[in-house]
């Protein structure tokens, strides 16, 4: 049977008992795309920032030590295959615990570091990243409640879109922005992204975006305005 | 056609015609500003002369990273070029390559070790916090025609007329959008001249020249999304009237604005983001 989501054909369906990822070329693109930053990632070596010194004409290099940067890059790594997980899996249930995976290592990848303002801004997005983690959850609990499963290829193939589904939607989205930091949260975690590790904060950045997008495709799947 | 041989020529063509529009995009701003200004064909033989210039590495760079990104943007490039005039796919996947191409910008940027590619990788979170919402009206043009498969918006505008008319807020928050990847628009705050050259300050030679590709197929795409989904099914002669007159409007707007100050630009387009979707969504209503 061709099963379409949203005009693009299904290319394949891995079911991993009740865990069932699925492959449209979006899906696929995205999953390539942060597996193959996730690798450039852990080859890499972080840069050196030059900064000008104050009150002489030398330069003051900013490194990260051995021992940040390996826990860095093992937080690094983990962020980058939740957020692969992420873009293939077919139940909103996994999705959401991936999102919430992916705040939690976005704090660690920089809590490590040793700048005050750095660190203040982790706290204030870990902060909003709790919070968010309710309406998360909430939002796909009331999707569970309102449509009787979590897949999203069921989902799919409802032909209806009920006021407790959008509801539902809404508090998802509402998590997935408030756990990403995306806008209205971003002025929180852009901060975060003056800290020296380049590919460390490329993930951070990458996962927030790819979920984003992640998140549209299953929202419009879930409410049919036709 | 053979595939390959279809996308290959493809590829050229945007880069080719990107090339030549930003040249144009410059050439009409140096006019209106009273200046004779570079000849049409510089940023083309700008972009080939650094495939000849030898590449320089700084010694802060991350490596391979540093690399590697400029790459990644040019493949992402490409992948855009494949899912839009080769296959006519998916659009939610050309929204998914614009938000990668993003972090392309950032990490460009952050890579070097540079202050001022710091400086514009900041920028490119900020700025993404606000395209990326741009970018999301598109959004409206599936809740109008049903689907997000290119071909198939296509044909529903050669039976219900161009969606430009339809859903005209829409269209111009991507003209807003458009606009803001423009260079020297008021919205270019990760380019600014203020932190030299941006995400591009400390990249040199080979891989100057693939970002600067990278651009010029960005530019083509972005208007080939445009013409395509907000106006339909044209013609190769049409599409080539299309992009030169969208060029020639981002060039007035662009030749007469200054650069926004980086919070500015980004709560502007935010709430033209903002502006778009919920009165597009209220004139679907209605």
């Amino acid at each position: 049977m061709v099963v379409s989501i949203l005009g693009s054909q299904i290319i394949g369906i891995i079911p991993l008992g009740d865990i069932v990822f699925y492959m449209t070329s979006f899906n696929l693109f995205m999953f390539a795309a942060a597996l193959a930053f996730t690798f450039i990632i852990a080859i890499s070596k972080t840069e050196t920032q030059v900064e000008a010194e104050f009150g002489s004409l030398g330069d003051r290099e900013i490194k990260v030590a051995k021992k940040e940067f390996k826990f860095r890059r093992f937080l690094a790594i983990i962020c980058g295959l939740a957020t692969a997980g992420a873009m293939v899996t077919g139940d909103i249930f996994d999705f959401t615990l991936f999102v919430c995976l992916i705040g939690i290592v976005n704090i660690g990848i920089v809590g490590a570091v040793k700048q005050i303002d750095v660190l203040d801004s982790a706290f204030q997005y870990g902060l909003i990243a709790m919070i968010a983690s309710t309406p998360l959850f909430v939002g796909a609990s009331l999707i569970l409640a309102a449509t009787g499963t979590i897949s999203i290829l069921a989902i799919n193939s409802l032909t209806y879109t009920t006021p407790m589904m959008l509801f539902g939607s809404i508090l998802l989205f509402l998590g997935v922005a408030g756990e990403t930091g995306v806008a209205p949260f971003f002025a929180t975690k852009a901060e975060m992204f003056r800290t020296p590790g380049s590919p460390f904060l490329l993930i951070i950045h990458l996962s927030s975006l790819l979920v984003i997008v992640r998140v549209i495709e299953i929202l419009l799947i879930i409410n049919k305005p036709f | 056609m053979n595939l390959m041989l279809n996308i290959l020529l493809n590829v050229i063509i945007a880069f080719l015609i990107g090339t030549i529009l930003i040249g144009l995009q410059r050439k009409i701003m140096a006019r209106i500003q009273g200046r004779p200004g570079p000849p049409i064909i510089q940023h083309l033989l700008h972009t080939l002369k650094f495939f000849i210039k030898e590449s320089a590495f700084p010694k802060t760079a991350a490596m391979p990273f540093y690399v590697a990104i400029t790459a990644m943007l040019f493949v992402i490039w490409v992948a855009a070029v494949i899912d839009g005039p080769v296959t006519e796919g998916s659009l939610l996947l050309i929204f998914a390559i614009y938000t990668i191409q993003k972090i392309g910008e950032h990490n460009a940027g952050s890579s070097s070790g540079s202050p001022y590619g710091k400086m514009s990788c900041v920028r490119a979170v900020y700025s993404a916090a606000a395209e990326v919402p741009l970018f999301a009206v598109l959004i409206i043009i599936y809740l109008k025609a049903g689907t997000m498969n290119i071909s198939s918006i296509i044909n529903y505008q050669s039976i219900h007329g161009p969606l430009l008319f339809t859903i005209p807020l829409a269209a111009i928050m991507f003209f807003v959008l458009i606009l803001s990847k423009s260079q020297y628009s008021p919205f270019a705050i990760t380019k600014g001249k203020d932190i030299v050259s941006g995400y591009e300050t400390e990249h040199f030679g080979l891989l100057r020249g693939y970002l600067m590709i990278s651009e010029s197929i960005a530019w083509y795409m972005l208007l080939w999304v445009f013409l395509t989904v907000f106006i339909g099914p044209l013609s190769l002669p049409a599409y080539l009237i299309g992009m030169v007159v969208l060029s020639t409007i981002v060039a007035f707007i662009n030749a007469v604005t200054p650069i926004l100050n980086p919070n500015h630009s980004v709560m502007m387009q935010v709430s033209l983001a903002f502006i778009g979707i919920a009165g597009s969504i209220v004139l679907l209503m209605i």
